[in-house]
């Protein structure tokens, strides 16, 4: 029974990582737009030159 | 031909080009410059949205809004008014990040906020602004402070405390369930008592941190002098904790820490439902209004323009009011001749024309001309103010409502702790197996009793039912009113944008004499056409309210129009030449016409003409507001339901009369001020029945302090903001029948909550002997808990039974 000695702080520090992460992200203000959040990973950071200039062709 | 413009999706009328307006292509052409033409692929126009047109003369002065950082560098908070989808947040913050000395730029999609931060000058940020106003969309600077009510800090606490009791009870689980799985043959003291121990090590913290808000609700409980079921929750948690604490410390068996804190962790899931319930049906539409009005563009003497906050509008000042613009101070017209739109002030539905030297109140919308007004009120003292005052006394003086959970909560919280209190004192005193053990059984009766189902109950139905009603477009801002819903007895209407469009629309073209010399014939079918095409051609180009109802009228049912020159003087009418005949549209004098009117074959008087003139044909177009679709079913529909429908009006005898006579009420009163309706609905509340409620339908700011006077109120979103505001439910679109399925939906949640109280009460009826005479175990409790809490949540989802048909 001694391995608890070890195990339930092991457990506990492992709770309080998430329970700090999660208090993190609320503070950084990343549940304010919850909307905005899910649709942002469909778009592309930057779009490629060639597409643009794709577009530009059919004009 | 009208095509639709490439950039903002209005009709335009010049055929050889792809854009509506030069702004709407420069507009598309920055946007192709940078790149980003797919953003016109990936948007989607909501119809009903705010068209992306850029204005002119929109310079807007931040220079007030602007912080400037430790590190050297400005940022700015601004409300975007047209973001509509996921592809604008992406269109700006790419055209922003593209430019040079841009640091962040991150747009809020739920709230419709753009945050900005550059270096360099403080002036750069006007430059920035600037290419998104270009592009279309309105900007406004706000304060963020004004944003960040005690609402949001309130909901980030539950959000906190929420994580810290999730986190606790989890980890607490992990002992407990060691502990109940292993009797005392496989598990020595001491092991128990160092879980029991780490349990207390980990529960106490995160109780005592994650059940504040508990207890600060039950402390103003007690000060306002009558329990609520925090008060019942706050004993339970604190005695469980004292005396699993006390337990723990004398290595004794029966440790509730678990109970205490699956309970702490159950609650604020319920809360924090409710507040998202809540949090969902505040409108952010409605909020940019409310800036919206809150700033007036101030010209000073030497000519420059900038924007003050309405607060700060001395007298004397002079406001420039554009087209389109609500006027932001009461004040007098010093230069300019425009129509303006009174509807929110007397709830009339046709634009008033004013010009120089006449009075004007904040709340108008300047129709046609740009206006200069001499401020001769302070904001806090003008009419607007008044009636809002007004509004918020009468709300002051209502009764607070007492809510179901509440109502019952005061008469369960004492007979549970009697309860408790009676088990303690016959353990100790008639059975003697001393106090110690007589608490631990007293504790087991609260922690059983405790309202846990009873507080998850009601907040699940009614985030249901709140989230069914906003797929509908029907936004509800508080659990409560469903329950004040179904008391409804009395509805009583507001007349104009209420039971009536509240927008003039065409009823009849009238020719007033015909080549056989006859009189005023009612034309129809192809003639009404052939006249209401003609009419349309002039009547497109003007944004005047009769215009645009008779070219909507034309739009509904025909194709093409001719392409005419139109000349247009403001407020009187409009000419162009067809076929070489001259064609004028417009006010009877304009048109030349001397010629009377016969309106004799009509029943009501309510109407506006509109002249037109085609060579020496003289044709009247009848316009009146007519009746929503809808109005007569359900009102017949109420009736039915056994309500009482009133019809309570400003107007004038003639009109309303007629408008009660369609729609069948037979109870109506006109040419009400906001007072007299006020002192109305409050001598009409002492002779309903008791446990009756009046529901107060109204849209204009008139009707505000009425609606603030009503038990339960409904306004539309295209009412005033400030009516939108004070009533409990906003309506979009022009439809009533959601009236009647609100109700109807409000019975089914109120009996979904009964239903909920009553397995609640079953549950303990159960379980209260068991906790009474001392059988009640740590395992048991948590077990009843949960089984309980489960059983309420999944019978809360038949509220979705039957809304999706």
């Amino acid at each position: 029974m001694s391995v608890l000695i070890f195990l339930i702080p092991v457990t506990i520090i492992l709770g309080l990582i998430g329970l700090v992460a999660f208090l993190w992200s609320l503070k950084s203000k990343q549940y304010e737009d919850l909307q905005g959040a899910a649709n942002r990973i469909l778009f592309e950071e930057e779009i490629p030159e060639e597409e643009n200039l794709q577009n530009k062709g059919e004009e | 031909m009208i095509k639709a413009c490439l950039h903002c999706g209005l009709d335009t009328e010049r055929t050889e080009e792809k854009f509506c307006c030069a702004g709407c292509c420069a507009a598309y052409k920055i946007i192709n410059k940078f790149g980003f033409k797919n953003y016109y692929n990936l948007r989607q126009i909501d119809s009903k949205e705010r068209k992306m047109k850029p204005q002119e003369d929109e310079r807007i002065d931040i220079d007030e809004f602007i912080t400037e950082n430790e590190n050297g560098s400005y940022c700015i908070s601004l409300m975007v008014q047209g973001i509509h989808c996921a592809a604008c947040v992406w269109l700006i913050e790419s055209i922003l990040k593209k430019q040079k000395n841009v640091i962040k730029a991150r747009v809020n999609l739920s709230r419709k906020t753009l945050f900005l931060e550059w270096n360099k000058s403080k002036d750069a940020g006007n430059e920035l602004i600037s290419i998104i106003s270009d592009i279309g969309y309105k900007i406004l600077p706000f304060d963020e402070k004004i944003i960040q009510e005690e609402e949001k800090k309130y909901g980030d606490n539950i959000l906190k405390s929420l994580a810290v009791a999730g986190f606790g009870a989890g980890n607490v689980m992990l002992f407990s369930i060691v502990l109940w799985i292993s009797g005392p043959e496989n598990m020595g003291d001491s092991t128990r008592n160092l879980l029991h121990f780490f349990s207390a090590l980990l529960a106490l913290p995160a109780i005592i941190y994650s059940s504040r808000p508990f207890f600060s609700s039950a402390f103003k409980a007690i000060k306002a002098g009558y329990p609520n079921m925090d008060l019942a929750i706050c004993m339970a948690i604190s005695l469980s904790c004292l005396v699993s604490l006390l337990e723990t410390l004398r290595g004794q068996t029966d440790v509730y820490f678990d109970s205490a804190m699956m309970l702490v962790f159950f609650l604020l899931i319920g809360r924090y439902l409710d507040l998202k319930a809540r949090k969902k049906a505040f409108s952010v539409a409605s909020q940019f209004a409310m800036l919206c009005a809150s700033f007036g563009r101030v010209e000073s003497d030497d000519g420059q323009v900038k924007i003050i906050p309405i607060k700060d509008l001395e007298v004397d000042m002079v406001l420039v009011v554009a087209v389109g613009e609500k006027i932001a101070a009461d004040g007098i017209i010093i230069d300019g001749n425009s129509e303006v739109d009174a509807s929110l002030i007397n709830g009339e539905s046709l634009p008033k024309l004013v010009k120089c030297q006449d009075q004007v109140f904040s709340g108008m919308i300047n129709l046609e001309s740009p206006l200069k007004v001499k401020v001769t009120k302070r904001s806090k003292d003008s009419l607007l103010a008044q009636i809002v005052t007004l509004s918020e006394e009468v709300e002051g003086e209502k009764n607070h409502y007492v809510r179901m959970a509440d109502r019952f909560s005061r008469f369960y919280t004492p007979v549970v702790h009697v309860l408790a209190f009676a088990t303690f004192i016959s353990w100790c005193f008639y059975f003697g197996i001393g106090w110690e053990a007589a608490l631990v059984n007293a504790t087991a009766v609260l922690i059983i009793t405790c309202p846990c189902a009873l507080a998850l109950a009601v907040p699940i139905v009614q985030t249901i039912a709140i989230s069914n009603f906003i797929k509908k477009g029907i936004l509800v801002k508080s659990g409560q009113s469903l329950e004040r819903l179904r008391e409804v007895g009395v509805v009583v209407f507001d007349k104009t944008g209420s039971l009536t469009i509240g927008k003039p629309e065409l009823l009849d073209i009238i020719l007033l004499k015909d080549e056989s010399g006859e009189k005023n014939i009612i034309l129809t079918g192809g003639q009404r056409s052939y006249y209401l095409r003609l009419a349309s051609s002039l009547a497109v180009k003007s944004k005047h309210p009769i215009s645009i109802a008779i070219s909507k009228e034309y739009q509904k049912n025909y194709e093409s129009l001719e392409s005419l020159s139109v000349q247009e003087s403001r407020g009187f009418g409009m000419e162009s030449e067809y076929q070489d005949a001259q064609i004028r549209l417009g006010r009877k004098d304009f048109c030349e016409i001397d010629r009377e009117v016969d309106l004799s074959s009509y029943e009501h008087g309510n109407f506006i003409s509109t002249f037109m003139k085609v060579g020496d044909q003289e044709v009247v177009f009848l316009l009146s507001d007519k009746l929503k679709q809808d109005a007569q079913n359900v009102v017949s529909c109420l009736k039915d339901l056994g309500k009482k429908v009133i019809l309570l009006s400003g107007d004038s005898e003639k009109a309303v009369r007629d408008v009660a006579n369609k729609v069948n009420i037979s109870e109506f009163y006109f040419e009400q001020t906001p007072l007299s309706k006020v002192e109305f609905l409050q001598s009409l509340e002492s002779k309903v029945k008791n446990n009756q409620s009046i529901l107060m339908v109204g849209d204009g700011l008139n009707d505000a302090p009425s609606l603030a006077a009503a038990d339960i109120s409904i306004s539309f979103s295209q009412g005033s903001d400030i009516s939108q505001n004070i009533a409990d439910i906003v309506i979009q679109g022009e439809r009533l029948e959601p009236i009647i399925s609100l109700i109807n939906s409000s019975r089914k949640a109120i009996w979904l909550m009964k239903q909920n109280l009553i397995i609640a009460l079953i549950y303990n009826l159960i379980a209260v002997p068991f906790a009474v005479i001392g059988f009640v175990s740590p395992l048991i409790a948590a077990l009843a808990m949960s089984s309980s809490s489960l059983l309420v949540l999944l019978n809360s989802l038949r509220m979705n039974q039957g809304s999706h048909k």
